[in-house]
């Protein structure tokens, strides 16, 4: 493929003063300091297509967790000297800038990626097919670990990830995000007929920083 | 002269550096980190000890294997959990994939572009097409260990606290022992490569640390041994070195008995030489370095040299775990064992642990409470170790290259040469 496109801005492969414009351009991680969010405005600006790459572009990620606590508490707990780090409330690509396409995951899958890849060369837009994990774990035929009274959140989670998790007996814990309009409270209720408390279930979804995306509105708590 | 360097191309996260010479004087000479807080240790209190490790895995792209495997390995101390043989070889499996993963990406793609001219490694894989092969087909070696084993190459999901959540499969190892030799091979003609390189001649006197094992080229376990031959175990060390916020950033340096030191391949070659494999040592031998070496930039070749000492090493451990029956504890023999563990603790029960990172040592401290939350937590990457002494280098290496009139592109050239001989992960260091 190396062939067929010029790479711009890659720090990992090239040392290359950067682009004046992009066709594509691939942003992983989420904005984390003032530089992150006027650098991720002026690509937007340059650039004909935007992918967030990953977890943390598409949902916030790892980092999204201290939104859930006190986040300013966490921070004196790291730092002695706080005032002058970015504390920003973590929020995915999408909430600073128009995205194009996502390309979820943590981490992402790489057929996933080069396949999609591929598409925007092309010019076709690319479509993750929405299925959730549940589906292509039937079809590895796993056992259900959510029968086995495991907190699986692969019924309500977008599939392309091949069910990994699942398949090697770790409940799926969402990193690619939900699917587009799914109901969560259907999933909810059967985790809280298996004893699980809300509080423990939000810690899942508050993991790769979904909590907000299965709950645009606050939760009620039950 | 006033040297600005915005972006540093090829190293694990984003940083300048900025340095002012005045009369041959080095005024200041400063890495500027530009990787935010995501505030790793404070986000994990107040959760579950049975979800920590998948979020540390996420601190490194390049090293989740390592910290996954010592973030469970400090929780098992804390609840006081020894684990069975075969998860230790299996574990020490993953851990040679991941540093032969990481050492391959580092010295083909990021470190190899410095001794020639190229900005770009697509022309320095069309130099050394077969290099490339070789630097690819080891990374492809290693991450198929830790896949096979672990069920993915990046943030592995079946280790868990006392073990494995899913038990490797046999016919997939053996198709991975097949393929020793071949990378044995590739890590033999890419070491004798970088043993042809013509390394920068900077050597500085600076106090070093690595793990120490009686009988083995320690990763998994040790002791932390250091160049003035004090040994000490993981608590007092870590305890030591302690870590300090610079001024208005998010980086922490450590010292040792107030001097920055150095950890990575070359601490680990002069600590433990002796105890690597045969081809390992062989290649040492040919490769001419007088240990213990003081010269950073031989950190380089120390990592080329344990490629081959790592393969060898993983080509053992497969043997010996092929010989093993791989049945491995059900989920609810771990959960029990945990839950009796978590009943134990009175109040809070710490842990820590560390392992060899491909840049250095890695240490992982836990406070947790009978419940099974965090109630306090350390982490000190390697690259927070080695900031400090990379600055002091940095310093001491300027004038050095500023006496001979050399152009300033070169000696920025110079500068990042060294930076990346490091090996630095930024990410890592911030988390």
């Amino acid at each position: 493929m190396a062939e067929h496109v010029k790479i711009g801005d890659f720090a990992f492969l090239e040392d290359t003063p950067e682009a004046p414009i992009y066709d594509i351009v691939f942003v992983e991680g989420a904005p984390i300091t003032e530089e992150n969010i006027a650098r991720l405005k002026k690509l937007r600006a340059k650039s004909k297509v935007l992918v967030a790459l990953g977890a943390c572009a598409a949902l916030g990620g790892i980092a999204e967790i201290k939104n859930y606590q006190d986040k300013f508490e966490r921070m004196r707990y790291v730092y002695k000297n706080f005032e002058s780090i970015n504390n920003p409330d973590i929020k995915p690509l999408s909430y600073y800038v128009k995205v194009d396409w996502e390309i979820p995951g943590c981490p992402i899958n790489k057929e996933e990626f080069l396949k999609i890849a591929k598409q925007l060369l092309a010019g076709i837009p690319p479509a993750i097919a929405q299925r959730p994990v549940c589906y292509e774990c039937q079809i590895k035929q796993n056992k259900c670990l959510l029968q086995e009274g495991l907190p699986c959140l692969g019924a309500i989670m977008l599939a392309g990830c091949g069910a990994i998790c699942p398949s090697n007996n770790y409940p799926c814990d969402g990193c690619r995000g939900p699917m587009k309009n799914t109901d969560p409270d259907k999933l909810n209720k059967q985790l809280m007929s298996q004893n699980y408390t809300q509080e423990e279930i939000d810690l899942i979804t508050q993991r790769f920083g979904l909590e907000d995306k299965v709950y645009p509105e606050p939760p009620i708590k039950m | 002269m006033l040297i600005k360097i915005d972006h540093i191309a090829k190293i694990e996260g984003h940083a300048g550096f900025t340095a002012d010479i005045v009369g041959g004087n080095v005024k200041k000479a400063r890495l500027d980190v530009q990787e935010g807080a995501r505030l790793l240790e404070g986000i994990l209190r107040d959760r579950s000890i049975f979800e920590v490790s998948q979020i540390t895995s996420r601190i490194c792209g390049v090293c989740p294997v390592v910290h996954t495997l010592t973030s469970l390995k400090a929780l098992e101390r804390a609840l006081k959990i020894e684990v069975s043989e075969e998860t230790v070889l299996l574990r020490q499996l993953m851990m040679m994939g991941q540093i032969l993963n990481s050492h391959a990406l580092h010295l083909f793609f990021f470190s190899l572009s410095d001794f020639f001219d190229f900005k770009d490694d697509l022309a320095l894989i069309k130099k050394y097409p077969d290099r490339a092969k070789d630097a690819l087909f080891i990374r492809d070696f290693g991450n198929k260990i830790i896949e096979v084993i672990g069920g993915r190459s990046i943030h592995p999901i079946t280790p868990t606290i006392g073990g494995f959540l899913k038990m490797p499969s046999k016919i997939k190892l053996s198709r991975i022992f097949d393929q020793c030799d071949k990378a044995l091979a590739s890590a033999k003609s890419l070491t004798k490569l970088f043993a042809s390189l013509k390394y920068q001649n900077f050597t500085r006197s600076a106090p070093y640390a690595s793990l120490r094992h009686l009988n083995e080229y320690a990763f998994y376990d040790g002791l932390v041994k250091t160049s003035d031959d004090s040994k000490a175990d993981l608590a007092e060390f870590m305890n030591i070195i302690r870590e300090h916020q610079l001024q208005n950033s998010a980086i922490k340096y450590s010292y040792y008995q107030g001097k920055p030191f150095m950890v990575g391949a070359i601490s680990r070659l002069n600590n433990n030489a002796h105890q690597l494999n045969p081809e390992a040592k062989k290649a040492l031998k040919s490769a001419k370095i007088i240990l213990p070496a003081f010269n950073p930039f031989y950190n380089i070749l120390a990592q080329a040299i344990e490629l081959i000492h790592c393969v060898e090493e993983a080509q053992k451990l497969l043997r010996q775990v092929l010989r093993k029956d791989l049945k491995g504890a059900t989920r609810s023999e771990h959960d029990e064992l945990i839950q009796a563990q978590l009943k134990a603790i009175k109040g809070t029960a710490k842990g820590i642990e560390a392992m060899e990172a491909p840049r250095g040592t890695l240490y992982y401290f836990y406070e947790i409470n009978s419940n099974g939350k965090v109630v306090n937590c350390n982490i000190i990457t390697p690259t927070s170790q080695n900031l400090a002494r990379l600055e002091r280098d940095l310093e001491e290496y300027l004038p050095k290259l500023t006496v001979k009139n050399i152009p300033k592109k070169e000696i920025e050239a110079k500068i990042m040469m060294l930076i990346r001989a490091y090996d630095p992960c930024l990410t890592c260091a911030t988390h």
